[in-house]
Parts: C-alpha cells; sequence; structure tokens
C-alpha cells in the first residue's frame, strides 16, 4: 500500500492495518512534498500526540512529535523565527478540539503561515476507544462506537469546522482520507495559502469504530467545486447555492451541515492572505 | 552632611507616588548617587496603597535602613497599609498633605502639614501636581543643584511633565524655607559620574538582547511584566519574534518551536505561569532542547500576593514536573546578576541543550537601582550551540552518545543533517524507544551532561574571612538583606555568607563552603524551608544548622535578621 517516496523514512508506522493515517502519509510523500518540490531539510512537520501524530518519524524532513494540543504552538514559534521552513502542525481531534482547543483561534487570529492537518477519526484511539469532543451524540445501547456502548458521549458535537470558520481562518477544508490524491491537491492548496490553514481530514478508527460509521461518511460525501451548485442533506429544505469558496457567510453555512448527513469535501473556504 | 538618606513616599495609587519617587531616583543618578527603590502596591491600579523607599547614597546602592529619615504622606489610610514597609523613626522628618492622621500613627516630633495638594490646585488649577511640589521640596532639602530637574532628564517623557509643572516644582522649592534641613543634605557623591537607573526586569530583558536572544513569547502578569514589555519593544522592529501569548503553555511553546530552529528564545513568567510551564519544561529536558525561563517569584500558592515577594517557587525550579526531567536552576541577588545571569542562563542552555530557569523576585524584579552601569558594557562570553559540522552528512543521529554527553544539535531548516524527534523516550537516532535499555541510557545522558557545572566556582560568592567557622546560605534578593545585616551589626571577621548563584546542579564550592562550617544558618523567605530542606537532601550539613525561613509579603528587616545572625556568631 505505501508509495515508495524519498520523503518516507525507513521506520515503520505503528498504526493499525486500514488506519487512515497511511492515507495522510502517502497523501504527504507521495504527492505533497514532491509536487511543490521543497526539499526535507526546508520542511518542519510538529505533531501533539494520539495516533496520527507519531507521523514525524516517518516523514524524511523535520519532525518533532511534542506534546497533547501542543503541535500547533511548536509549529507558529518556529515558523516566525525561521519564515523560510514550511511548517506543518499534525494531530488529532483530541489534539486540536479538547486539550489543546484555547490555542487555535490564536492561531487563526495571528494567521502565522502554517498549515494545520486535524486527523479526525471521531474518537481517542490510542488510549482505546473513548469519546472525543468530535464523537457523535448518541443514545446509550445505540452503535456505532463499539468502545462506547455502555458509556456514549452526552455532550453535543463540538463543530470544528464550523468553529474555525467563525473565528475566522484564513483557509478552511475538508479532506477525507478515502481519497489519497484529492487529499494531497487540498494540502498542497493549504500550503501554498499565505496565512493560517486549517484542514479537517475525515478518518476511520478501524480499531473502535464498526466499518459501516466511515463507510456512511465516505458514501454520502460530496466535492465542493467553485461556481458549482453544493450538495445538502435530505433533511436540508434550503435550494442548493453555488459554492463560493471566498464567501464566508456560504461557508458558515457548509461548515454548520452536520458531518455525518453530508460531509462536504474541498475547499470551504479561502479568505485573505497575510 | 550625609552620606546615605532613606525617604519614604506614601499615598493612594493615582497619587504620583512612583512618580515623584522615579524623578528624584533619576535626578540624584544624574549626579552620581547611588540609590535603591523598592516600590509597593496592591492588587488594583487605582485607588489601592502605593509606596517606595528611596535610599540614596554617596558610595554604593544597598538595601536601606528598616525606617526612614524623610516621608512623604499623600494619604493616612494608604499609609496605614504600608506602615510596616515604611516605619516612622522617631527622628524622621515627616511632610503630609491634608489633615493630620485620626488614631494609631505617632506623628514624629518634625511632622509639617503641607497642602501639597492646596498649592497644586491653587497653581495648576487640579491637585494632580502634588508630587511635582513635593519634589520641589525634597531637591531643595537634598541640596541637589539648582534647575537639575531640566538639564537631568532631557528629552523624555518625564521631563516634559516637569517642564509643564515648572510652576509647581518652584512653589515647593520656597516651602518651609525657615525651617533648617542641613543635617539631612547629601554629601557629594563618591564619583560623579552618572550612574544608570534600572530595575531586575530591565536588567534581564537587557541581559536577553545582550546574549543575542531573538524569540521573546510571554503572557503578562505580575510582577514579571516588565520584562515582557521591554522585549517587546526591542524586538518589534523586525529584529526577531515577539508574541504575546495566549497563556503561558504558548509561551514556552512557542519559545520551543523557536529554539529548534536555532533562535535564542526565551519568556518569562512569575510562579503561576511557570505551573502551566512545567509539562513543557519536561520536553524540552528530555528532548534536549535549549530555552531560558526567568521566574520572577512572588507570594503563592495559587493567587497570594501577586505584587510582594517570595522565594518559595525554588521547589518547583528543581523538582517541578514529571518523570526524572534535569533543568539548570540559576538564581540571581542583584540587578547586575540579573543582567550578567541571563547572558549565562542562556549560555548554559544553549551549551548544555536543556532549559535553564533564573530565578528573579518581586522585590529584585521591581526595585529601581542607579548603579555604575559599567556591567552593560562589559565583555561576556556568549556561547553558541554545538552544532554538526561535515562529518555528520551521511549518518547524523541527533541524540548520539558523545564522551561528554552532549550531541550536536542541528537548526530545523540546515541542510543534509534532518532529524525527527519527539517527546517519547527516543534512541540516538531520535527515534521512538520502549526499552528499558535505552530510557537508562538515555536518563544517564541528560543527568551527566550536567555534571560539570558543579564546577562552575565564579557562579558562587562568598563573602567573609576563610577561616571563620560560622557561616550563612541564602539566595536571590533575601542574601542583600544578609550582606547589609553581617555589615551592620560588624560580624565580617566571625562570619562569612555563602550566596550560590547557580543552585542546581549543586555547586562544587557551595559544597565545601558547608563542609568547612561547624555552624551554618540558612536564610530564607519562604515557609517551608526549600532551601534548606534542598541543601540538606544533597550535603552533610553541619550538626549546628538553624534556619531563619518565613512567608514572604515584607522584606527582611535588618532587625530581625539580627537575632539569629548574633546567635550564630556567639
Amino acid at each position: 500500500m505505501m508509495k515508495e517516496s524519498s520523503y518516507r523514512t525507513g521506520v515503520t508506522p505503528v498504526w493499525c492495518p486500514g488506519c487512515g493515517s497511511f492515507a495522510l502519509l502517502n497523501a504527504l510523500t507521495g504527492i505533497v512534498l514532491p509536487n511543490l518540490g521543497t526539499p526535507g531539510h526546508q520542511v518542519f512537520i510538529v505533531s501533539g500526540i494520539g495516533c496520527s501524530s507519531r507521523i514525524p518519524a516517518y516523514i524524511n524532513a523535520y519532525g518533532f512529535n511534542s506534546l497533547h494540543g501542543r503541535a500547533v504552538l511548536i509549529a507558529q514559534g518556529a515558523k516566525l523565527a525561521n519564515p523560510d521552513l514550511t511548517v506543518v502542525a499534525i494531530g488529532g481531534d483530541g489534539d486540536f478540539f479538547s486539550i489543546g482547543a484555547g490555542h487555535l483561534p490564536h492561531a487563526v487570529r495571528r494567521n502565522v503561515n502554517i498549515t494545520c492537518i486535524m486527523v479526525n477519526n471521531f474518537v481517542y484511539a490510542l488510549t482505546k476507544g473513548q469519546t472525543s469532543p468530535t464523537t457523535p451524540y448518541l443514545r446509550r445501547g445505540e452503535g456505532p462506537f463499539l468502545s462506547l456502548q455502555f458509556y456514549p458521549p452526552v455532550d453535543p458535537v463540538l463543530d470544528m469546522v464550523s468553529y474555525s470558520v467563525s473565528t475566522g481562518a484564513s483557509f478552511i477544508a475538508q479532506g477525507i482520507t478515502a481519497d489519497v490524491p484529492h487529499l494531497g491537491w487540498l494540502i498542497q492548496e493549504a500550503i501554498k495559502h499565505r496565512g493560517f490553514s486549517f484542514i479537517n481530514v475525515l478518518t476511520p478508527c478501524v480499531t473502535f469504530e464498526p466499518p459501516q460509521f466511515f463507510k456512511t461518511i465516505r458514501e454520502k460525501a460530496s466535492y465542493l467545486k467553485e461556481g458549482e451548485p453544493v450538495e445538502l442533506p435530505d433533511s436540508s429544505r434550503e435550494q442548493p447555492w453555488l459554492h463560493d469558496s471566498g464567501n464566508i457567510t456560504l461557508a458558515l453555512k457548509l461548515a454548520q451541515t452536520p458531518v455525518l448527513e453530508k460531509p462536504h469535501i474541498g475547499i470551504i473556504f479561502r479568505g485573505k492572505e497575510s | 552632611m550625609r552620606d546615605r538618606l532613606t525617604i519614604g513616599i506614601a499615598g493612594a495609587g493615582g497619587d504620583g507616588v512612583v512618580v515623584l519617587g522615579s524623578l528624584l531616583q533619576r535626578l540624584a543618578a544624574s549626579q552620581g548617587y547611588f540609590s535603591q527603590m523598592p516600590r509597593y502596591y496592591g492588587p488594583q491600579i487605582r485607588g489601592g496603597a502605593s509606596g517606595v523607599k528611596l535610599s540614596l547614597d554617596t558610595t554604593r546602592a544597598s538595601v536601606s535602613g528598616d525606617t526612614v529619615d524623610i516621608m512623604v504622606c499623600f494619604n493616612w489610610e494608604k499609609y496605614a497599609e504600608l506602615e510596616q514597609e515604611l516605619p516612622l523613626g522617631i527622628n524622621t522628618v515627616l511632610f503630609y498633605d491634608n489633615a493630620p492622621p485620626k488614631k494609631g500613627i505617632n506623628l514624629p516630633e518634625r511632622s509639617f502639614q503641607v497642602g501639597f495638594s492646596e498649592i497644586s490646585k491653587e497653581l495648576t488649577g487640579t491637585t494632580a501636581a502634588k508630587n511635582i511640589v513635593a519634589l520641589g521640596l525634597l531637591e531643595r532639602i537634598l541640596a541637589l543643584p539648582e534647575n537639575l530637574s531640566k538639564g537631568a532628564t532631557a528629552q523624555d517623557h518625564a521631563s516634559a511633565l516637569l517642564e509643564r509643572n515648572g510652576l509647581a516644582l518652584n512653589a515647593g522649592k520656597r516651602l518651609l524655607l525657615e525651617f533648617p534641613f542641613a543635617e539631612l543634605k547629601l554629601s557629594p557623591p563618591w564619583d560623579a559620574s552618572v550612574k544608570v537607573v534600572l530595575h531586575g526586569n530591565a536588567a534581564v530583558a537587557q541581559g536577553a538582547i545582550r546574549s543575542g536572544c531573538r524569540a521573546f513569547f510571554g503572557y503578562p502578569i505580575t510582577p514579571a511584566s516588565e520584562i515582557m514589555q521591554e522585549m517587546q519593544e526591542r524586538l518589534n522592529h523586525g529584529n526577531g519574534a515577539f508574541l504575546q501569548a495566549e497563556d503561558e503553555i504558548a509561551a514556552v511553546g512557542l519559545a520551543l518551536g523557536a529554539s529548534l530552529t536555532g533562535a535564542k528564545s526565551m519568556t518569562a513568567t512569575t510562579g503561576p505561569g511557570l505551573d502551566l510551564m512545567t509539562e513543557m519544561i519536561g520536553l524540552a529536558s528530555g528532548a534536549e532542547i535549549p530555552v531560558v525561563i526567568v521566574d520572577v517569584q512572588r507570594c503563592g500558592p495559587a493567587t497570594g500576593i501577586p505584587s510582594k515577594s517570595e522565594q518559595s517557587d525554588l521547589n518547583h525550579a528543581i523538582y517541578g514536573g514529571h518523570g526524572d526531567a534535569p533543568r539548570v536552576v540559576i538564581a540571581a541577588y542583584d540587578v547586575e546578576g540579573c543582567y550578567r545571569l541571563l547572558i549565562e542562563s542562556f549560555n548554559i542552555s544553549e551549551y548544555y541543550q536543556t532549559p535553564v530557569i533564573l530565578l528573579s523576585d518581586q522585590w529584585l524584579g521591581q526595585t529601581t537601582v542607579a548603579i555604575d552601569g559599567n556591567f552593560l558594557t562589559r565583555d561576556y562570553s556568549v556561547c553558541q550551540r554545538r552544532r554538526p559540522g561535515g562529518e555528520y552528512q551521511e549518518q547524523y543521529r541527533r541524540y548520539e552518545l558523545t564522551e561528554d554527553s552532549i550531541s550536536p544539535m542541528a537548526f530545523a531548516g540546515d541542510e543534509g543533517l534532518v532529524y525527527q524527534a519527539t517527546g517519547l523516550t527516543h534512541n540516538e537516532k531520535g527515534r521512538p524507544s520502549f526499552d528499558f535499555a535505552t530510557q537508562q541510557r538515555m536518563h544517564e545522558k541528560r543527568w551527566q551532561k550536567l555534571a560539570p557545572l558543579r564546577g562552575k566556582d565564579e557562579l558562587v560568592e562568598v563573602f567573609g574571612t576563610e577561616e571563620a567557622r560560622r557561616g550563612i546560605v541564602a539566595f536571590g534578593s533575601s542574601a542583600q538583606f544578609v550582606l547589609k545585616t553581617v555589615e551592620d551589626l560588624g560580624l565580617q571577621h566571625r562570619l562569612k555568607v555563602c550566596i550560590p548563584e547557580l543552585i542546581h546542579p549543586l555547586p562544587d564550592k557551595l559544597a565545601s563552603f558547608v563542609g568547612s562550617l561547624e555552624k551554618l544558618l540558612v536564610v530564607e523567605m519562604n515557609y517551608s524551608a526549600q532551601l534548606h530542606h534542598y541543601l540538606r537532601s544533597q550535603l552533610d550539613l553541619p550538626s549546628d544548622t538553624e534556619t531563619y525561613a518565613r512567608a514572604g509579603g515584607l522584606a527582611f528587616t535588618r532587625k530581625e535578621l539580627s537575632g539569629p545572625m548574633t546567635k550564630l556568631a556567639r
């Protein structure tokens, strides 16, 4: 499954077979970095703590696997001190929207030119299946999280994409690990964007979710294309509008679409560059 | 004529107490006088008590006497809150605005009700210039040369202030003309060179710039904010990275990120901020990332007394955090030390690739001193991080086990030296590892690399006769009070004093000092005697060892220290 790439180190990933993190690794080392042509020494990958945060060890670039929730800090500090570096912060939903959530709006308002990739598998996987802020709200006994049958999440989901829109991030996108070429393209666009970029990557957890959870997301996913009508969930009574990634109001409407009903894949908002 | 004079000023926040004290201090400094001026304030911006205690000296800056020679009081209610800091003596000459105090305060014999506010109102239409009226009076009493105020503070905000208030100033100079103040006149300064006026926090910031620090990240917190403000001014012209972070976790996280690219990076805070930084300090220790953290200690725990000094973060600085995470702890005891030791902190941090915590405290950080400025221009060796050379191009190992356990560190961005590091236990390549042997070996590396620091004799000051068998150990600003008290009691030949600037790892010179004693006294400003316990954990202390440890919130007085010291000398 792994593509050969000079951007890979010889270290074997620790992820479960079929983990979405492989897709991100492939997108970065097989598409993004080769296409951008940036040499590894000019790239700095910083991660937090969690399954996906093991990724720096597998990429032949400067890398630092830091603390839970704090990747975005290390990344900003590095970029400010050496603006020539391409800096990417990678973490999970726990990193960016739980323990480190307080840092995100500040990164957004500073608009430091870094790319933030949230590998969102809707669950705390490395600690074996506890709820994350993005775990869908369920009633006791309802699926789909095997680990949560008896203690399902009781709090509503924190919607990370609308949060990013509402705090005014200058580049917001949603990708899916089922489509590596598209994910690669999104990350490339995010890196090229001069300002703070946030990408929510929808990812399966093959261990703590039954297959149908991500399968549903994949089937319902629709791609955003500039100037073309957006798809809306069946429950929506709104008229579809033409996608305009420069329009923050439309971006907020897209972001507020429940991800399990209609995940929009593509660039949700692209604002002013710094 | 006299060589020393202590002036107390008290009022409500907004009365211009600190402005008055600062102007007087700068005027005197421009004539060559040394001085020291701690400030006392409450946890509010306006309306709280505000006081300063300015000690002018013809020969050197040292801590003031317990009582004041001259007292200026703008507000008796607020003075009552500062009575401990600014006690009146029987010989104090007191000038007060408005009505005399109601009860509880015994006015000294020479007390004068001077209508500072009234005069200000009459001349300027507002009472706001009352502090300038007082300045005029004090200038004359101290026999500072005429019109000094104009020349001394030219081209700045303060001189503009004086310019506008010339009427008030002159009115002050004409006050109480008939009263003989001859005995309050200061002798000419020992040398007339202009003294620089700064506080410990400013010295820290200037030391940082001097050592080549180009990345500062901070979060406002009393009493450390001045460091951040000065760094903002100095780094905000495109010559460095500065950010006011969203919290202290962010501040130190940003600093680590900058450090990984090779920038000398730092942050400054006080106790509660150090708490938040603790996890990152462990990361910096484990992943061997240089960073300097200044802790301007204040009274704790929790919010404690934010505006008052204590030395109670020592345990945290040495031991704080989970997992064995070695770090270096240094403590400055005077303003010159704040400057010199900040440079030293960077040298150690960069050379040994380790977090360094520089301890200051509110008293040291916010007391302005007028001192000889030579230390600002002296030569200091500035150390650079050890970087890998060509020999590593093929197989660079970030955590290579070298003879001195220090591994050359590439900067993120260096060609041919790409590495991946982690807060996980890692091997020489920086790869995550889960085995005991690696865990043990990497602990050995990180602890052993700091061992040579024990030999840094220059970071331990010893005063007094070597043959003395009775000695005191004190650190931080408390050490100034200890030195002064020993001198005042005339005990220099009976007692010696050791002031470790390097606290952790414990320096050999401190160990041999303690080893030479029959009787030891440890003086520190925290309730639980943290320094004493630290020393006990590392050294065999004399069986006759005593501690003088008490909570912060009030500077040591010579009166209180003379008890334990006299006993030690007996």
